[in-house]
């Protein structure tokens, strides 16, 4: 592009050549252009084709990964998704599965590097919680473990916050479980239970890891619950069974367990499985024919107790006479006992509520501490040991 | 960085070229005459066509790269595969038969040749030179040699830069100031940081700031990022995750990694400082063969377990910065990766040294992070913000461009709370490897190439000299300009001065020698004022600021230079004369 020089005292020839010089370094300039649009078509081209092929190759290696993941191979999976992570760097679901895979594959600190980072750039993800919580639980870091579990109930989730959090709680649970901290467990099962919408299946899944926490009444309320759901789930139906039966709700165990053995897919359960259930129903039933519940007539209940007294002072002679050296609370037990008349009728038992009750209360006294003592029951033994434990539950529904 | 086969071939070139004018091209004494200001007019517009040509010259270099490293070596190269101990090793040997038989100028990393360019031959690169240096440099990056791309697309820029500028006829100091001008948009290009792109020229190609030259340098490489953005996205080459100083005691860490660092930079200067020239001197022939026999050995190292060492690594240092790798295996690739990079470029292989820099720090830098995440962890930031410091300080210990260092871990992070530790560091390292190994690896490779560039940290550090350094107080007569020539005559003998100043009515002075004082005298009436008697003419105004050299031309007509104060108009601050200046250059 040469300049202009409107007043300069150029030559004829001179001003000539300067305009050949503005006419070459315009075609120079003009060429240099079109060689511009000529060489950026060509790197537009070049570069979609390669952008098309790196999408390809991310999607690829992407399905090679999770298919792995799933297959329960994290090194292949590992290798796959560091490739497809090469293709699409920034793919949050690809990082946080690679992640995962590394965990899977033993090789938690790199998992615990890379979850950190990622939690850096995204502290409130609750997703990268929970997996720094899982690999925190897996390294036995109780205290971390939590506290990222809190993060993740707390953080982010993507459309269906909801649910994973309600998930994130039952997975908290079960960790509680697995450490013994129950109360805690118990108080996230509660939450949970409070929260969930009105669905068997969570229902039963909350009672479950309930009964796991050692608390079968909030349990069996939540079994009661999912039993109202139509059609019966035998699994509802066991629960409430196995609830109320350790709850010593035994009139009611032995409803629950009547449904459970009648209920068609009970058929289809292990043979083991059949057994206990049977057997705790057959439980039930004795130790319903045992217990002197207060509908019993008077005549009927005192006719328990006379049988209940017996079986207790065989008992209580059997571990006598097993002992060389009589402990002083089995002598106790044997002193309270001589206190009592020998003999009793029907007719005495039955005027005398408060000797009823007093007798009742050494039957459970004797079937304890010979428990204790003399080796566990077997027998009405064991059923009035039952008993013993809550007298007041037997009959409760 | 083999600069000798330009030599021959294009120093010949250079020097016949300009000889051999086409009858219709204008000679530059015929531009300068019809058209004087052409030339600084076109500089600017042709920088900004050299941004973009090189811009997307350097986006199709980079694709060429990648596309060749997936047919080659597969989409996802892992240890085991057979390829990787093959492709290299084919890939080093198709490259040395094309830059023995058909590119002699393409080998080494492009920086120095782009120096000698800008020092030897007139800003002269050939179109071959380009032409070879993309498809060589793509070939042996793409099949998996451990060096970057960066330092040719540095010299590939230059090369537009330079056939551009011949092809519009541009005078000789135009002409060389154009390979800088491309170096600098070919290098924003291919790392997507134009400020960084801009500081690493001036620091190692140009060595000083030049007026002259810096808009038009900043024009190509703003033009060029744009150009690469349009492809790539604002991004830079690699993710750069959160990264924050939480501590002050954390720079603690970075001091160590500085010193990590430095020592790092050290064993890669003084491991390619010892191979290269040794297997330069062996025979010819063997230089057919060099590239193949290191690309087997980088594949050895790919096939054994560590692939992430193969290529410029830009993924791998991705991952590095976002925690993807346990201390152990960080360090391991660092260390391989100056092994790798030591065998591919001083077998000859065509590629630059940034990107496995860039690798290489990077993984000291998180390594240093991760292993105090992992013993110290209520003391560490990121792993990320230890890899982006750690990439600065390899810069700055290896390379050696401790301005460039920082600014381009500043450039790319978007975040200024880090400038600390990346101070800390870079500095530990620069001063440690400065120490440890005086002369930069981009001068040794000059020596060892048989050329004598200038000592970049010489230029940069060179102090100029200046007329307060030789100036002196004021020891010969000052003569107000009313005073007669008698008076004058009697005060500059008592002097025995040989020449006196004339302090004139409007604030200017006249130095006036001995000679014209007697010579007057002879003439004129004594009782005549001095002022009379004087030309027109009066003595330059010089400051204590202004260069020495500035005052040099003027001896001839002055026999002494009274010397001014800025803040106060005609008052003296000293005198000069030509042996106080020659004096003071003798001593500097």
């Amino acid at each position: 592009m040469a300049v202009l020089q409107l007043r300069s005292p150029l030559t004829p020839e001179e001003r000539q050549q300067r305009q050949k010089l503005i006419l070459r370094d315009t075609i120079a300039l003009l060429s240099l252009f079109a060689i511009v649009l000529l060489l950026f078509f060509i790197t537009l081209f070049l570069f979609h084709s390669f952008s098309v092929h790196r999408q390809e190759l991310a999607y690829r290696w992407r399905g090679r990964g999770e298919k792995a993941l799933r297959a329960n191979q994290p090194l292949v999976a590992i290798d796959a998704l560091r490739s497809a992570l090469a293709y699409a760097p920034d793919d949050e679901t690809l990082q946080i599965e690679l992640a995962e895979a590394l965990g899977a594959a033993g090789r938690t600190q790199e998992a615990v590097a890379y979850f950190n980072t990622l939690l850096e750039s995204r502290p409130g993800n609750g997703l990268i919680n929970l997996q720094l919580a899982r690999l925190a639980a897996k390294q036995g870091d109780e205290a971390k473990a939590l506290e990222y579990y809190q993060a993740a109930l707390d953080g982010t989730w993507n459309g269906d916050g909801y649910v994973r959090r309600r998930e994130v709680r039952l997975e908290l649970a079960q960790y509680l479980i697995s450490r013994k901290r129950y109360d805690q467990a118990r108080n996230q099962l509660l939450i949970t239970a409070g929260n969930a919408p009105d669905d068997v299946n969570i229902e039963l899944q909350v009672a479950g890891l309930l009964e796991s926490a050692q608390d079968p009444a909030n349990a069996l309320h939540l079994y009661q619950k999912a039993l109202q759901h139509k059609p019966v789930q035998l699994a509802a139906l066991e629960g409430a069974s196995r609830t109320a039966y350790a709850l010593n709700h035994y009139l009611q165990a032995k409803t629950y367990l009547e449904r459970t053995l009648n209920h068609p897919d009970f058929e289809k359960q292990p043979a083991d499985v059949q057994a206990r259930f049977r057997d705790m129903l057959s439980d039930s039933d004795h130790i319903l024919l045992l217990y002197p519940g207060p509908e019993l007539s008077i005549r009927d209940r005192a006719e328990r107790i006379l049988n209940n007294r017996k079986i207790a002072q065989q008992r209580l002679a059997a571990c006598l006479s097993s002992k060389t050296t009589i402990p002083p609370a089995l002598q106790a037990l044997a002193n309270q006992w001589q206190q009592l008349p020998k003999t009793l009728r029907l007719l005495q038992l039955e005027q005398n509520p408060e000797l009823e009750q007093q007798i009742m209360q050494l039957v459970y006294q004797t079937e304890q501490v010979t428990s204790q003592l003399c080796g566990a029951p077997t027998g009405d033994d064991a059923l009035l040991l039952k008993i013993a434990q809550a007298p007041e539950a037997v009959e409760q529904q | 960085m083999s600069v000798q086969p330009m030599q021959e071939t294009e120093a010949k070139q250079s020097v016949k070229k300009p000889v051999k004018r086409p009858k219709n091209e204008f000679s530059q004494l015929e531009i300068e005459k019809i058209a004087p200001t052409r030339d600084e007019r076109l500089f600017l517009v042709l920088s900004i066509f050299i941004g973009v040509l090189s811009g997307l010259l350097v986006v199709c270099f980079r694709v060429a790269i990648e596309w060749i490293k997936i047919l080659t070596l597969g989409s996802a190269p892992h240890a085991g595969q057979y390829r990787l101990l093959i492709v290299p090793a084919l890939a080093g040997l198709f490259v040395a038969a094309l830059a023995q038989l058909f590119f002699p100028g393409v080998r080494g990393s492009g920086v120095n040749q782009t120096k000698a360019a800008l020092y030897i031959y007139n800003g002269y690169i050939s179109f071959k030179t380009v032409i070879g240096k993309f498809v060589t440099s793509a070939l042996a990056i793409g099949g998996g040699h451990s060096l970057g791309p960066e330092d040719p697309a540095l010299q590939i820029g230059a090369g537009v830069a330079s056939m551009v500028a011949r092809r519009l006829n541009l005078s000789k100091q135009r002409l060389r100031l154009f390979a800088p001008i491309g170096a600098a948009a070919g290098l924003a290009a291919a790392f997507n940081a134009p400020i960084s792109a801009i500081l690493f020229v001036i620091e190692e190609v140009i060595g000083q700031w030049s007026a002259a030259v810096l808009g038009s340098i900043v024009l190509a490489a703003i033009s060029s990022v744009v150009v690469a953005r349009q492809f790539w996205g604002a991004e830079p080459i690699f993710r750069i995750p959160t990264v924050t100083l939480r501590d002050p005691r954390e720079l603690i860490a970075y001091a160590v990694l500085g010193v990590v660092g430095g020592f790092a930079a050290l064993v890669f200067s003084k491991a390619l400082g010892y191979l290269r020239p040794r297997l330069r001197a062996l025979p010819t022939w063997t230089q057919y063969c060099q590239p193949g026999v290191a690309g087997l050995l980088v594949g050895l190292i790919g096939f054994i377990g560590f692939p992430q060492v193969m290529g410029p690594g830009y993924e791998v240092i991705d991952q590095a910065m976002h925690g993807q790798f346990a201390w152990k295996l960080l360090l391991a690739l660092a260390l391989l990766k100056i092994l790798a990079t030591t065998l591919s470029f001083s077998s000859g292989t065509p590629g630059g040294m940034f990107a496995p820099t860039l690798f290489i720090g990077a993984m000291l830098g998180a390594s240093v992070g991760s292993f105090e995440k992992l013993f110290f962890p209520h003391l560490a930031g990121t792993v990320g913000a230890y890899a982006l410091v750690g990439i600065g300080v390899l810069f700055a210990g290896f390379l050696r461009a401790p301005l460039t260092s920082v600014f381009m871990v500043l450039e790319v992070s978007g975040n200024y709370s880090i400038i600390l530790p990346v101070i800390l560091a870079n500095m530990i390292a620069y001063l440690l490897s400065r120490g440890l190994q005086p002369v930069p690896i981009f001068e040794v490779f000059t020596h060892q190439d048989g050329l004598d560039l200038p000592s970049m940290e010489e230029v940069r550090e060179e102090s100029e000299l200046h007329l307060e350094d030789a100036l002196r107080p004021v020891d010969v007569p000052v003569i107000k300009g009313q005073q007669t020539l008698g008076e004058a005559t009697k005060i500059v003998s008592a002097a025995h001065a040989p020449a006196c100043l004339i302090s004139l009515w409007d604030g200017s002075w006249y130095a006036l020698s001995d000679e014209e004082l007697t010579s007057a005298s002879a003439t004129t009436n004594t009782d005549t004022p001095i002022e009379r008697i004087l030309p027109s003419e009066r003595a330059p105004i010089l400051f204590p600021d202004m260069p020495l050299d500035s005052a040099l031309h003027f001896f001839p007509r002055w026999p002494v230079l009274p010397i001014m104060n800025r803040a106060s108009k005609g008052k003296l601050e000293g005198v000069i004369t030509q042996d106080d200046v020659l004096h003071r250059y003798q001593e500097h």
